[in-house]
């Protein structure tokens, strides 16, 4: 019964996931792909907890679809008609060689996969309770990953920063 | 562990990663491009979920996590550029921003 | 003792590098007066040494002074020594003795030319190049010492760089010698393989042990350089037009000790040549074909500077003929009084070309000079009677000695030299005096002025002083060796090398008899040549010859300078334009070229550089798998 269930909400969530990130590549409105990357991370977090990382299902629905698709929608909200996005033409070419390049990564992923089904994806390992909690995370963010958290607040106040300065406006910076 | 194996969410991730790349490399708008490196980002995430729990060590959620945070970084810097192209008047697409020519 | 050589080899090098270091911050005499000070130094230094050798018993005269270890390569260790023996101390006496007189002499030809002080620096690194060659113990620091004495005889023939004619002569002595110098080389290559050592002693007795086309080979090189430093033929063309340079470096340099070197090395290296006896030979029998070439050719020269450098080069086959049948002394002996009169004679012309202005050609002089310049005439007498021999002029006991070597030689060698050595001495008569009366009596139709700007008659006293005191020598010089009375002077050079031949008293008064006739024989067919206006060398076609120098100039232009020049055209037109050029230019055009194409990469379209990178991804992804 579990199992089923288990496999139907993957279905769905994995059906969820593909078809989101599909619409977000290729429809032509900026606002609906907006949209649809937040279905999209829905959907992931629902395979997140799937996968016994419930932290990080909690933070992927804070940070991602709580903040950073606000910042999405506040810029496209922002640059209204400016961003239109019909799909133009560029070089022919270049369009098949990317079609080709993708498709040529799948299949290798894919096929790497199938090699490896058998003997290294057979079993998941057995996981405690408190697998993938905060709990568990934080302590290895304190005490493993410590140089990894660190710096990673760093790389979000140069972010910041950045951030602010290339939203000055240009008036401000030419007097500087 | 219920429900299908890693082997299936890996698939999806690199799906996910592949619509993504493709977003990437066909879109001409830079906001629906940055949106498209959101997918590709997020497939690289559940890949390493996925092999975390494979693995039973919590590395690669560690991992996730910190991928979570510079692509929140990333995304705040390029709507910042966003911006200030459309501030300077400056088209929105990717095919005109051809400085790097040469 | 030491001290003295240590000093009289580098006082010249120190005047030198002072000159050329002060620059124009001292005024052109000083330079005159630091030069010629700075060799008289070293001329008190020989003449320490020589004493302190002369208190040493026979048999201790030698000391070996080593400064450092100049080269080290594995066992082969040259050392920077230099040699202090009988031989060193005559030649170091001469060198520094004479060449301080001709350096002071040079103060005043020279003085009011512009570049007076790059000549005095030259000068005293030419004193000591010379002295480095003469007092190095052993092979490598000699060869140094030949080619800086050639590297200053460039200098000094072209000093006056503005005149092409200069600057020709200048590369064709260094050329010339360079031959020599490249024969010497290999020859010392070929010691180094075999003996292992270049210092006189290792060499001289490992020489016994060799084999004997080896030495030959080694004795073959060495006197390729000699013939070439003292102009021997085949090797001699340079010597004539060396005469561009001015007088006191034709005096110094091409008359009383460069071209002497030869001979030098000839006396120091004779264990080599003893062992090689046939080379030894050979370079006798150079000598006296030289000594007859020249003799010949200085009969129809007309410049007065030619005509004394024909005999040097003649005179010098004197001496080769004489170290090549081992009368090593008399060799030496003839080396000295050759600079003597030598010397004197060259700057006696110096003066009188001084005085005409710079005109050299002797059918413009003639009586005229005699009544301006009594004392120059009276020392240029001294110096040609010197020169053909007569007693008691020095090379009357010099040269006869060294003739009558040849007869106590014997043999069918020493009878043919002895003949040639004679003929040479009617011919020495012949051109000396036959220059003494169209310098000094003739009455040409077109006489030459004397300069306008002359006011100093005769010369300063320091012109003047310095050809006294050669033509002193060049009187008493030859009394050191009185053949059956005393022989002090070979004697001491015997010391370094034991003649292989010793002359009889009979043999000596004979030769000397005979020759003394025969150079009287030269005056009086001179002086009725010159009575009667006639020219010795009467016949049209020998006389072209002998004008031509016997056309070895063009032989040599032919064979040597001619495919040369056509060669490198040749390679010219062949190889490095179309090559060379050609290919530097394709290299840059196409490195330009792939950069133009490998540039067509950056479209600046950002979607290709993203399609570029996703294909890389592919082709990682492959590799990390197969790696794996």
């Amino acid at each position: 019964m579990g199992e089923v269930l288990v496999w139907a909400v993957w279905f769905v969530a994995a059906g969820g996931c593909l078809a989101s990130g599909v619409a977000v590549v290729s429809v032509t409105n900026p606002f609906h792909s907006a949209l649809a990357l937040i279905g999209n991370l829905a959907s992931l977090a629902v395979l997140y907890l799937l996968l016994s990382a419930e932290f990080l299902a909690a933070a992927q629905v804070l940070v991602y679809a709580g903040s950073v698709m606000v910042m999405f929608l506040f810029v496209v909200a922002y640059l209204g008609s400016r961003a239109d996005a019909p799909w133009a033409g560029g070089p022919p070419l270049l369009r098949t060689a990317a079609v080709v390049a993708a498709t040529a990564l799948l299949v290798e992923v894919v096929v790497v996969l199938g090699l490896a089904w058998g003997d290294n994806l057979r079993d998941a390992a057995e996981v405690a309770d408190g697998f993938g909690s905060p709990a568990s995370i934080g302590r290895l963010f304190l005490t493993d990953h410590l140089l990894a958290f660190e710096i990673t607040s760093i790389v979000l106040l140069v972010a910041a920063v950045g951030g602010v300065v290339l939203g000055s406006t240009p008036e401000k910076r030419e007097a500087d | 562990m219920l429900g299908p194996g890693v082997g299936w969410y890996v698939l999806v991730a690199a799906i996910m990663f592949g619509t993504g790349a493709l977003g990437v490399m066909l879109r001409r708008s830079p906001l629906i491009v940055l949106l498209s490196i959101e997918i590709m980002l997020n497939g690289a995430n559940l890949a390493l979920i996925a092999f975390a729990r494979q693995t039973g060590s919590l590395d690669g959620q560690v991992f996730a996590l910190a991928v979570m945070a510079v692509a929140a970084a990333e995304v705040a810097i390029g709507l910042g550029l966003i911006v200030a192209m459309g501030r300077r008047g400056l088209a929105l697409d990717v095919d005109r921003a051809t400085a790097l020519k040469g | 003792m030491v001290a003295g050589a240590w000093t009289c080899l580098l006082a010249p090098l120190a005047g030198a590098l002072a000159i050329t270091l002060a620059g124009n911050r001292i005024s052109r005499r000083t330079a005159g007066w630091v030069s010629t000070l700075t060799t008289f130094l070293a001329f008190g230094g020989a003449l320490v040494a020589f004493l302190s050798l002369w208190g040493r018993d026979p048999g201790d005269r030698e000391a070996v002074s080593t400064a450092y270890t100049w080269l080290a390569a594995g066992d082969f260790q040259v050392g920077l020594e230099i040699l202090v023996d009988p031989l060193a101390t005559v030649v170091m006496l001469i060198v520094s003795g004479v060449g301080g007189l001709i350096v002071w002499y040079s103060m005043g030809y020279m003085a009011g030319d512009d570049e007076e002080r790059r000549y005095f620096a030259y000068m005293s690194l030419f004193v000591f190049s010379m002295l480095l060659l003469v007092q190095a113990g052993n092979f490598l620091l000699l060869l140094a010492g030949w080619g800086l004495v050639g590297l200053a005889s460039y200098l000094l023939i072209g000093f006056w760089h503005s005149r092409p004619e200069a600057i020709a002569a200048a590369k064709k002595a260094f050329v010339m010698n360079a031959v020599g110098d490249a024969t010497f080389a290999l020859a010392l290559v070929l010691l180094v393989w075999e003996t292992g050592a270049l210092d006189y002693l290792g060499v001289f007795e490992n020489v016994d042990t060799l084999s004997g086309t080896y030495v030959n080979l080694v004795a073959l090189g060495l006197l390729g350089g000699a013939v070439a430093k003292s102009a021997q033929i085949p090797l001699h063309t340079w010597l004539p037009d060396a005469m561009e340079g001015p007088t006191p470096v034709s005096a110094l340099i091409h008359a009383a000790t460069m071209v002497t070197a030869g001979v030098y090395m000839l006396v120091r290296a004779h264990p080599v040549f003893e062992a090689a006896v046939d080379v030894q030979h050979l370079a006798a029998v150079l000598g006296v074909v030289t000594l007859l070439v020249a003799g010949l050719i200085a009969l129809v020269q007309w410049d007065i500077k030619r005509v004394i450098a024909y005999s040097t080069m003649s005179q010098i086959g004197y001496m080769f003929m004489a170290a090549g049948i081992g009368a090593y002394g008399f060799a030496i002996f003839h080396l000295v009084t050759h600079a003597f009169f030598k010397a004197l004679l060259f700057m006696a012309a110096g003066v009188v070309i001084h005085h005409l202005g710079g005109e050299q050609d002797i059918r413009r002089m003639g009586a005229g000079v005699r009544g301006a310049l009594p004392r120059t005439h009276l020392a240029f007498l001294v110096g040609t009677v010197a020169l053909v021999g007569l007693p008691p002029f020095a090379a009357f006991w010099s040269k006869d000695a060294a003739i009558a070597s040849t007869l106590a030689l014997g043999g069918s060698l020493g009878w043919t030299l002895y003949v040639g050595a004679l003929a040479g001495v009617l011919l020495t008569g012949l051109y000396s005096f036959r220059l003494y009366f169209a310098v000094f009596h003739a009455q040409p139709a077109t006489a030459a002025a004397p300069a306008k700007d002359h006011g100093h008659g005769e010369g300063p006293p320091s012109m003047l002083v310095p050809v006294g005191i050669l033509a002193v020598l060049s009187t008493i010089g030859g009394l050191v060796s009185i053949p059956g009375v005393w022989h002090p002077f070979t004697n001491w050079v015997g010391e370094s090398g034991e003649a292989l031949v010793e002359p009889t008293t009979t043999q000596e008064y004979a030769t000397s008899a005979i020759a003394v006739a025969l150079g009287l024989v030269g005056l009086l067919l001179a002086r009725r040549a010159f009575a009667g206006r006639r020219e010795l060398v009467a016949r049209p076609a020998l006389r072209n010859v002998l004008e031509h120098k016997l056309y070895v100039d063009e032989l040599y232009d032919a064979l040597f300078y001619r495919p040369a020049v056509a060669l490198s055209a040749t390679l010219r037109r062949e190889v490095e334009e179309p090559v060379v050029e050609r290919s530097l230019d394709e290299i840059g055009s196409g490195a330009i070229q792939v950069g133009g194409e490998v540039a067509r990469v950056q479209s600046g379209l950002l979607r290709t550089y993203a399609v570029t990178i996703a294909f890389a991804v592919c082709v990682l992804v492959v590799v990390f798998v197969a790696v794996r």
